[in-house]
């Protein structure tokens, strides 16, 4: 008998040729076993299982006709093929779509059923898939998706290839990175599951399950993959719907499916393999030989039994002789002044992926043009366009009487979601508790948005007594002022005479100086309190409590407040950095800590005063039942609070300015286009935090188009390396230089911390 | 052993020891760790401390995750009983029944229902013989150490099925495999204590 076997790389993240060799060879000592490979810097070639060694030239200049040809003379011959690349496979099942007897490898059809991120054949299996999103709808969403999953998301490839992407600037990079690496934009965001990795392989032949085994990770490498597992049966409430699934898809051969346990015993499937896993020999030594079990069935030959010899297996690094045939070849020159000799797919996978993309053999058509950061479309749905208020405000402007870079007010968007955020405070508000609104200076204290907040019944919420000069200037009462922060006593000559709201420390130090100004005088409060940082969660802010010391000098403190001083505790963590699902769960933890300093420090706490710092979507979308929900939180764990505090200051100033620009110079390359542009990172200062939905204006027409995904940049007018102000954007064909663009989204931190720069 | 063997020792309610009474010979009569309190505020506040860090540590993931953090938070080491609440949360280092202690009360804060277990492991004699060093010189008692065998202390939690335990060993900060019997670090025997007086059975 003799069979081909093919994927032998041997590195840390390996494919499963050698252990299959392993098994098979105890399975049938006299079979000829052939290793199949398309690299000889691929080490498994040099493995003694190996009768022979049938090495190719690498994918991306193999000669694709004539190697199926050959492989078809192969499979007539009588001998079996065992691939173990799952490229290679997708490839194969395109070559052979009747299949061959003995081909030992899945059907097209099959292929598609288990293809990621959906695997749609995982239906009738107990099992759930985490939550995803193609990364061809819109920046703008795709940000929306990290936040609410806390930016606990991995890009993920089409075939290989994940990162994990804790910010939006790590997501930006590793796109780039994959997608030209696979040369194309369909990658998908996928959502982390905690818990233990497990697998189930299994072999199959003609849609028959031959037998399945169980594996749990007992030990992993750098790159979370096996490197020690034990092996055990398949539950029967697993095997039984596993059969459903195998004959549903025609199977033949091996297939591994990738799942995480989470700590409620869920079952989440990452991936399935349409191939024996590289720990496959494991099974064999637990006594289950897998792959000579698919090679009994096919050939009717009978293999040795393989004992068990234990449950589990590990691994160890073996040196071996290499075949005097292959010698190693040299190792690549390093580029000069470069680290490293950049040795990944030696076996030219990625050239490979590259030419089944032009196949479009794996049901993609692998070029998307993706959408972009203001306008999404995804199966024909629309996803996300600029509000309607957006454009109504930007109509309002004559530009050419704009000197550009220009910030632009957007006073109908500011009022809309003033307003509203008055509205959502009094609807919160019940007979027992207050809720209120309050603006946090900081965020952008132009006069107009301050203005806004005054009208709109806000507090403010100053962090320095320039800014409470501000707001009383605006006509803001001092009993309308919350002062919070470190520099509360810079300039203290402006704060008033007359009680400010509340007063909130921001250590333990400041608290002490806190009492002595409310206790001599020298500042006059209706409340005081502090600031809590929250343990966990790194933070400069607030008095930490993550030591039982700490947690005693903070109660002790407590009780230092003057009496006749009502007692508050302010909280404050952006959710636009660590995602809405923890910011919730820290509200919660907030609530419970604050319910142990009450109860130990025997001080009521009689307002809570909650920053946010929400991302305008996450605030306004389906955000009243959350709300609604936190009010009754706040109450069952804090009885005595009478005025929730809410600080929703960048939702609201955020969408409320844009920032105009105009192009200076367009320059064309063959992949990629640079537009030179007169604003910069001077003005969008958060550029590398979250995408920015952009309008493009036609200088012929004056119309407006919202700008997707592309091949442009948006270059700053500043020469810094990374005054870049937009990436992978699309260009319009009419675009030319004196165009304008508007940025969206400027109103928040970029307009508060943009910076003179290069003006003269 | 299988977790069938628990079954025994749950249903009697810390009578019985489970498969072979020899491990657990030297710990017969061998009374569970428990952290004593002040009856003031002292040990108030530390409880609260721990449960409130807990929750923070919780990270918004489920409540039957292993408390983790604290063996993070606690090197293992000696502990001088008698200890109290306030005491125990204050050191750099608790022993297995400390540990155990606070992943008990931080289970039970949570509402997952988990009793205190005792555990025989076996090791080598190099590792007790350094452990006996270790012990020794902070005059503490080595009673947990018997040749290769040592006295371990866990809790066992019920999952959300009720029709399972899980052992989480707090000063490993894993559960223990449940198909691992003798051998480096595996588990000999085990003693649960419900507390009460409901048999009821796991599978």
């Amino acid at each position: 008998m003799k069979i081909y076997i093919s994927g032998l790389y041997s590195g840390t993240n390996p494919q499963p040729g050698v252990g299959i060799a392993r098994s098979l060879r105890l399975a049938y000592p006299d079979a000829l076993l052939v290793g199949v490979e398309y690299s000889n810097r691929c080490s498994g070639i040099h493995w003694q299982d190996f009768d022979e060694i049938w090495l190719q030239r690498p994918w991306d200049e193999l000669n694709l006709d004539a190697h199926a040809r050959e492989i078809g003379r192969v499979l007539d011959a009588g001998a079996f093929y065992i691939s173990a690349i799952d490229l290679e496979i997708m490839w194969l099942a395109s070559v052979f779509p009747e299949g061959h007897p003995n081909l030992l490898t899945p059907p097209v059809e099959g292929l598609y059923q288990v293809s990621k991120p959906a695997i749609p054949a995982h239906e009738k299996l107990p099992v759930k898939i985490p939550p995803f999103v193609t990364t061809e709808i819109s920046d703008w969403d795709l940000h929306a998706f990290c936040r609410k999953h806390d930016w606990k998301v991995w890009l993920k490839g089409p075939y290989y290839d994940a990162a994990r992407t804790r910010n939006w600037t790590e997501f930006e990079n590793m796109r780039n990175a994959f997608s030209s690496a696979w040369s194309t934009e369909k990658l998908f965001l996928q959502t982390h599951v905690t818990g233990y990795e497990e697998s189930i392989s299994f072999s199959a032949y003609k849609g028959e399950l031959l037998h399945a085994v169980s594996m749990r990770k007992r030990d992993l490498t750098e790159m979370n993959k096996t490197w020690a597992g034990d092996v055990s049966v398949v539950p029967t409430e697993f095997y039984e719907p596993l059969c459903e699934v195998v004959k549903d898809l025609n199977w033949t051969g091996g297939a591994e499916l990738e799942m995480v346990r989470d700590p409620d015993g869920q079952l989440w499937m990452i991936e399935c393999n349409p191939r024996y896993p590289a720990w496959i020999h494991g099974a064999t030594i637990a006594g289950h030989n897998m792959s000579a079990i698919l090679v009994e069935r096919a050939s009717d030959v009978p293999a040795q039994k393989s004992p068990a010899v234990t449950d589990e297996f590990t691994r160890v690094v073996l040196e071996i002789p290499v075949h005097p045939e292959m010698p190693l070849p040299p190792l690549p020159e390093p580029f000069a002044g470069v680290v490293g000799h950049s040795l990944k797919h030696p076996s030219g996978l990625l050239g490979f992926a590259n030419r089944l993309h032009g196949m479009n053999l794996n049901g993609q058509n692998g070029n998307g043009n993706g959408n972009g950061n203001g306008y999404g479309k995804l199966n024909g749905k629309e996803l996300t366009i600029v509000p309607s208020s957006f454009m109504d405000d930007i109509s309002d402007f004559d530009f050419e009487q704009i000197q550009t870079p220009s910030f632009l007010y957007l006073e109908k968007t500011a009022s809309e979601h003033f307003n509203r955020a008055a509205k959502i405070a009094g609807n919160l508000s019940t007979e027992d508790v207050a809720v209120i609104n309050a603006y946090s200076m900081k965020t952008n204290p132009d006069a107009r948005l301050v203005q806004q907040a005054y009208e709109a019944g806000f507090l403010a919420e100053a962090i320095s007594p320039l800014e409470v000069s501000k707001a009383l200037e605006v006509g803001f009462k001092p009993e309308q002022i919350i002062l919070n922060g470190p520099g509360k006593w810079w300039h203290k000559e402006h704060l008033p005479n007359e009680p400010i709201h509340a007063v909130f420390a921001d250590s333990i130090a400041d608290l002490q100086r806190v009492v002595a100004a409310l206790e001599s005088g020298e500042l006059k409060a209706k409340i005081a309190g502090m600031r809590l940082r929250m343990p966990n969660i790194p933070s400069r802010f607030g008095i930490p409590i993550d030591t039982p010391e700490l947690f005693g000098e903070l109660i002790e403190a407590i009780k230092t407040l003057p009496r006749e001083s009502g007692f508050g505790i302010h909280f404050h963590m952006a959710s636009s950095s660590v995602g809405v699902g923890q910011w919730w769960h820290l509200f919660e933890s907030m609530l419970k800590w604050c319910s142990s300093i009450e109860a130990l420090a025997g001080r009521p706490i009689e307002i809570l005063d909650i920053g946010g710092g929400w991302f305008p979507d996450d605030w306004h979308e389906g955000a009243d039942e959350q709300f609604k929900k936190a009010v009754q939180s706040v109450g069952e764990y804090l009885p005595n609070v009478k005025q929730i505090i809410s600080e929703p200051g960048k939702a609201l100033a955020q969408p409320s300015m844009a920032l105009a620009m105009r192009i200076l110079e367009i320059q064309d390359f063959p992949n990629a286009t640079d537009v030179v542009v007169d604003g910069s990172i001077a003005e969008l200062p958060m550029y590398f935090f979250y995408p920015h939905r952009i309008l493009h204006q036609n200088g012929e027409t004056g119309s407006w188009k919202s700008l997707g995904r592309g091949k442009a940049y948006f270059l700053g007018r500043l020469c810094m390396e990374h005054d870049v102000v937009a990436s992978h954007v699309e260009l319009p064909e009419t675009a030319k230089p004196g165009d304008l663009l508007v940025f969206c989204d400027a109103g928040a931190y970029d307009r508060s911390m943009s910076y003179v720069f290069g003006r003269g | 052993m299988s977790l069938d063997a628990v079954k025994t020792a749950f249903d009697t309610n810390e009578v019985n020891l489970v498969e072979i009474a020899a491990p657990f010979e030297k710990w017969q009569d061998f009374p569970v760790s428990r952290i004593s309190h002040h009856g003031s505020v002292c040990c108030e506040v530390a409880r609260e401390w721990l449960s409130a860090m807990d929750f923070s540590n919780l990270n918004g993931g489920s409540v039957m995750t292993g408390p983790r953090w604290i063996r993070q938070y606690y090197n293992w080491g000696p502990t001088r009983w008698q200890i109290h609440w306030c005491e125990a949360i204050k050191q750099n280092a608790l022993d297995c029944g400390a540990q155990a202690s606070l992943a008990n009360e931080v289970f039970t804060v949570r509402g997952v229902e988990s009793y205190p277990v005792q555990l025989v492991q076996q090791y080598s004699k190099e590792a007790t013989q350094h452990w006996s060093q270790k012990w020794d010189g902070v005059e503490t008692s080595t009673h947990w150490i018997n040749e290769d065998l040592i006295y371990h202390e866990g809790c066992a939690v019920v999952m959300r099925d009720e029709n399972e335990i899980k052992i989480w060993d707090a000063s490993a900060g894993w559960w223990i495999n449940p198909r691992q019997f003798g051998g480096y670090g595996g588990l000999r025997a085990l003693r649960l204590f419900s507390g009460q007086h409901d048999a009821r059975e796991f599978v």
